[in-house]
């Protein structure tokens, strides 16, 4: 009896501080909820969530009265070209380092992973006067040629290591059997490597959504705005519309927040696996 | 069959290697068009020498620019005037551009020769080339796009910190910039008293920031990893949905909501805490110097554990179920178990990544510039735009973005350079594939 009694009082034990840590994490995301839904452009917030009634002006006005749908396809255009490019220049250079000995090999990928550690906006002064050159100022290739440079020496290691870990035997048979390297690579290694891949589709994907220094830095029109800039304007340009800042939020987030619980299951499986393979 | 060949040259052959040698280094792709019969190869390397040559006259005057930077000419109009910014990147273009050359001049040597040993005579169709060149085409346009939008950028940069680029009297076009070797280091490491101050105050604290901002994530996410995984509670999945949650959104719109609700009048917290009656003075949760540290470190606690969390519940369900039995059957407790046995492999494991987790941290800008903007105003404030809880990168971005000291915003990241470049080169020296030499 006694045991059993110790037992529960552990259990809510544990379950007050699991509690309160959900309170506590869920705290800002209640009130920016609230927020989207209130009427009016108050910077501050009602104590109580929701304490003022509800409205859906802030949503309607997004669409109406600012560039927000210009500001979402032109960061899922970033979005996608940054992804897909990422993906094939990372796989053809892991492909590359892990399955071919070379002149300067080793050098080369320790360049990679040198480069990796920089934040790249050190360099934001080159980047604007190269893009200037280039004529890439204020254009959404620019943008993404600067983000997949940057996405590169990290990801080819990534992938490289993955590679690694697939047998050798399966690419010398069929190089045996007179496939090119390019075949080798396309039809056997990719199919292989799928799970690293996805990884770092998504990955990729998702890292442009809220950038805020390069899109700055290189996007200046109107029409070429991102979504990260538009809303970075609602808190600042002495606007204040905290409001509208967190309707337009809460729909970036939202597809975001749905799409890591869906696939929890497969990011704690990706994480515990990145970690046994060091 | 190759092998065979190569294994057992003939004697005769030893002139004709030295030919295909001496061809091949007076002209790149010599050796491949007379010797080899590799003419696509051939003819494409040698109009690569070919262009070089074209361009040598523009080559050597952008490296002299590099040297000068350019005259002051005050008497032109501003566009003509010589622009040292353009120079000095051209030059820093230039020289990468001469490095693949020379690079590509000494591989194609080599694989003159080898194609020599290997396949001497025989004609190689256009297909097997191209198979050949596989390597190469595959890295070439990630190596083009890393030379030119991160190599030169942070060679430039590099540069940068021995010249005088700044605001006021030294901004192209219409002033130019001289090179002035170590000044920038001078004044920063004593020189200056106010700039050696704020840079000591501010790599101390991002040196803090890292180590604290990683331990609270990391023994964070492992409390709540533990005790979702022990505790035998038949809605833990709920709980760990919840906090992932942080980790979902993305950081710019988490950071600002945490700056607004901690607002020291109008913020919810404090009017929270004031109706409840609490507290009677507004707390400054980010308008006091070591208070907004605490607040950052503690705004960034609630951003970064999911990510352990996930991390450490994934490195636990890798550990083998009969270790815990084994350990129980010989009478260990529960935090016995957790000590000896789940903490050392778990720490063992997630050990690269800890340290590229106080790397990244050192590096994260956006977990301060949008929660403190870098606030509160400290004294050398006005000068320098460091504020109480600028770190080494936010302060970079206010001293070009803002007061256009791009010397010394260029001498800090050479510092963030020599701090995290040894850090890096240790963790892949720790990797397996480095250590059994696969790399």
């Amino acid at each position: 009896m006694r045991g059993k009694a110790r037992v529960n009082l552990n259990t809510v034990i544990v379950l007050v501080f699991l509690a309160i840590c959900s309170i506590g994490v869920l705290y800002p995301i209640v009130y920016v909820v609230s927020a989207a839904f209130t009427p009016g452009s108050s910077i501050a917030l009602d104590i109580v969530p929701f304490g003022s009634g509800v409205t859906l002006d802030h949503f309607r006005y997004l669409f109406k009265n600012t560039n927000y749908p210009i500001w979402f396809r032109n960061t899922f255009i970033i979005a996608i070209s940054t992804s897909i490019s990422t993906v094939v220049l990372a796989s053809l250079g892991a492909y590359v380092f892990s399955r071919f000995r070379f002149t300067l090999k080793k050098s080369l990928m320790t360049a990679l992973l040198i480069l990796q550690i920089f934040p790249s906006f050190i360099g934001m002064v080159a980047i604007y006067v190269i893009l200037l050159r280039v004529g890439g100022l204020n254009t959404l290739w620019g943008l993404v040629l600067v983000y997949v440079a940057g996405n590169i020496p990290y990801n080819t290691w990534l992938v490289k290591s993955y590679i690694d870990t697939i047998p050798r035997s399966l690419d010398e048979a069929a190089i045996i059997d007179g496939a090119s390297h390019f075949r080798v690579y396309w039809q056997i290694v990719m199919p292989v490597a799928r799970p690293i891949l996805t990884f770092l589709a998504i990955a990729s994907f998702t890292g442009p959504w809220m950038d805020f220094i390069f899109p700055k830095l290189v996007l200046r029109s109107a029409d070429k705005q991102t979504l990260a800039l538009g809303l970075f304007s609602f808190v600042t340009d002495k606007k204040n519309q905290f409001t509208v800042f967190a309707a337009g939020s809460l729909l970036v987030a939202i597809p975001f927040v749905i799409f890591f619980i869906a696939t929890q299951k497969l990011l704690i499986e990706s994480l515990g696996a990145s970690t046994v393979k060091e | 069959m190759e092998t065979s060949i190569s294994l057992e040259p003939k004697p005769a052959d030893a002139g004709g290697r030295k030919k295909v040698l001496i061809a091949s280094i007076v002209f790149m792709g010599l050796g491949h068009i007379l010797y080899l019969k590799q003419y696509l190869k051939g003819f494409f390397l040698a109009a690569v020498e070919a262009v070089l040559i074209a361009f040598l006259p523009r080559i050597t005057k952008a490296l002299i620019n590099l040297q000068t930077l350019g005259e002051p000419k005050p008497h032109l109009p501003i566009r003509l005037r010589d622009n040292s910014i353009f120079m000095l990147i051209d030059g820093v273009v230039v020289v990468a551009a001469v490095a693949v050359f020379i690079a590509t001049y000494i591989i194609s040597v080599r694989d003159a020769l080898t194609e020599y040993d290997q396949s001497r005579g025989r004609t190689v169709g256009i297909r097997e080339s191209i198979n050949k060149a596989f390597p190469v085409l595959g890295l070439a346009p990630s190596i083009g796009l890393i030379i030119f939008f991160v190599v030169v950028p942070l060679v430039f940069s590099a540069c940068v910190a021995f010249t005088n680029y700044s605001s006021p009297a030294h901004i192209p076009p219409n002033n130019t910039v001289d090179w002035v070797g170590f000044d920038n280091f001078r004044a920063l490491f004593g020189g200056s008293k106010i700039w050696t101050q704020a840079l000591g105050r501010v790599a101390l604290w991002t040196l803090i920031w890292g180590a604290l901002a990683t331990a609270t994530c990391y023994f964070g996410g492992m409390l709540m990893a533990v005790i979702l995984k022990e505790s035998k509670i038949r809605i833990a999945p709920i709980f760990r949905t919840i906090f992932i949650l942080p980790y979902a959104i993305p950081s710019v719109i988490s950071m600002l909501v945490w700056q607004n609700l901690l607002n020291a009048t109008f913020g919810t917290i404090n009017r929270t805490l004031r109706a409840l009656g609490i507290i009677s003075v507004s707390i400054p949760w980010l308008g006091d110097p070591t208070m907004a540290k605490f607040t950052a470190v503690m705004i960034n606690l609630w951003a970064g554990f999911p990510y352990f969390m996930l991390l450490i519940s994934g490195s636990m369900s890798a550990i083998p179920q009969d270790i815990y039995e084994a350990a129980e059957i010989d009478g260990a407790g529960k935090f016995q178990v957790f000590s000896k046995i789940v903490f050392p492999i778990v720490l063992y494991q997630t050990a690269p990544l800890i340290i590229m987790s106080f790397t990244h941290n050192v590096n994260n800008f956006g977990a301060i510039f949008f929660l403190t903007g870098g606030g509160p105003v400290v004294p050398d404030t006005t000068v320098t735009s460091a504020g109480g809880t600028d770190i080494l990168v936010t302060w970079i971005y206010n001293l070009t973005v803002n007061l256009n000291q791009y010397h010394y915003a260029s001498v800090l990241a050479v510092m963030i350079f020599m701090v995290l470049a040894p850090i890096a080169i240790f963790n892949l020296q720790r990797t397996k594939s480095f250590r059994e030499g696969e790399l």
